[in-house]
């Protein structure tokens, strides 16, 4: 009963972990320095909440926190692709960033009622920092999305891109029958992304931004090639052709696009150097 | 009439520090009432007022609480590291002797 658990809080600790990698990458580089540091310190956060979830695995498994960040080969991670994508430019990385941490919060709404007591605290802790992140996005969105027409269009068109992909935050976790009978998963990962693809349909209706999106073509067939069945599966099931597809699958089995490859190298290349050092 | 926050810096290298609040009609009269209120007996040598409604707050302060474990953002989170280098310096030498 373990195994769902551990489940659970890797697909969680790798999306956090990998998400503040990416934002992390904008230290130095953002649009301006206030920013630089409201980014670095939000992509610190999101790594601090990893090391909470690893935590969690490491009480029942005894794992070294390092190791379960640095020491896994790449098809162990079971984050989301929308996780590994590059930064692209700022309307991209704000784009997923209001993308990621609305569907975060949802999640962790959610994750409240799961019946393993030590993550259910963890979580009241981390939805408060979540708040926060939110605001941050939010805030950012709303002035982005009022123009200048090149800002705003640059946001529509990142939107179309990770909207999609985000959906697949709530592709099935492994195990994932197991958590919700035990109850550390309260809602399917299916109810979920139903919720998320409302929520922020919602949410970008209101600050003005179009959420019916088709997702540029070339990218979802970039990813069909590296997937497993997993998308051709969700295709299939006859949902209406309003209804935004997911795409960037596979990331919960551990299928990664090419993008996870070039991050976990430099990611990891310390940690490999001398695995097991004390830092 | 307005009610204008007071700032007063009592040094050319010192920041302005909040020191109280004055009732005006507009600013000028504002600057008037906070020189003899709070620099009188010379506290300072400069002075700002602001408009009290020009004052912005989160309207929920609890998002300015810090929830998470944050030592790594503090100095003393990363005292052992000087210890940790003599070790390594000692294992170096020991290695180059050997």
């Amino acid at each position: 009963m373990n195994d769902s658990l551990i489940a659970l809080l890797t697909a969680l600790g790798d999306d956090e972990l990998v998400i503040g990698h990416r934002h992390s990458e904008w230290t130095g580089h953002a649009p301006h320095i206030e920013e630089d540091v409201a980014f670095s310190s939000i992509a610190q956060d999101e790594i601090g909440h990893a090391a909470a979830y690893y935590g969690l695995i490491a009480q029942i498994t005894n794992d070294d926190l390092d190791r379960l960040a640095l020491g896994r080969r790449p098809d162990e991670y079971r984050h989301t692709i929308l996780c590994e994508r590059p930064n692209g430019d700022w309307a991209y990385t704000l784009a997923r960033h209001w993308l990621y941490d609305s569907a975060d919060a949802l999640r962790l709404e959610a994750l409240e009622g799961t019946a393993h007591n030590d993550l259910a605290a963890v979580v009241v802790k981390l939805r408060r920092e979540e708040r926060y992140h939110m605001l941050h996005a939010a805030t950012w969105m709303s002035r982005i999305a009022r123009g200048p027409v090149e800002g705003r269009s640059r946001l529509i068109d990142s939107i179309a891109t990770a909207f999609p992909e985000a959906l697949g935050l709530f592709e099935s976790i492994d195990l994932e029958e197991e958590a919700v009978k035990e109850g550390w998963l309260p809602v399917p990962s299916d109810e979920l992304r139903a919720r998320f693809a409302a929520h922020a349909a919602a949410g970008l209706e209101e600050l003005g931004l179009p959420a019916e999106v088709v997702p540029p073509s070339d990218q979802s067939a970039e990813f069909v090639a590296s997937s497993s069945g997993d998308l051709i599966e969700h295709n299939g099931d006859g949902t209406s052709g309003n209804e935004i597809q997911p795409s960037g699958l596979g990331g919960r089995r551990g299928h990664h696009s090419p993008d996870f490859d070039e991050l976990w190298d430099e990611m990891t290349l310390t940690y490999r150097e001398n695995p097991g050092a004390t830092w | 009439m307005e009610v204008y926050e007071v700032f007063r810096r009592s040094g050319h290298k010192e920041p302005f520090e909040h020191c109280g609040a004055v009732i005006a009609p507009d600013p000028q009269m504002a600057l008037l009432m906070a020189k003899e209120c709070f620099l009188r007996r010379r506290e300072g040598e400069h002075l700002w007022v602001v408009r009290r409604n020009d004052v912005h707050s989160f309207s929920d302060e609890t998002l300015l609480e810090i929830a998470a474990d944050k030592s790594y953002r503090f100095a003393s989170a990363y005292r052992d590291v000087v210890k940790k280098r003599e070790k390594a310096r000692a294992r170096a030498e020991e290695l180059a002797r050997a």
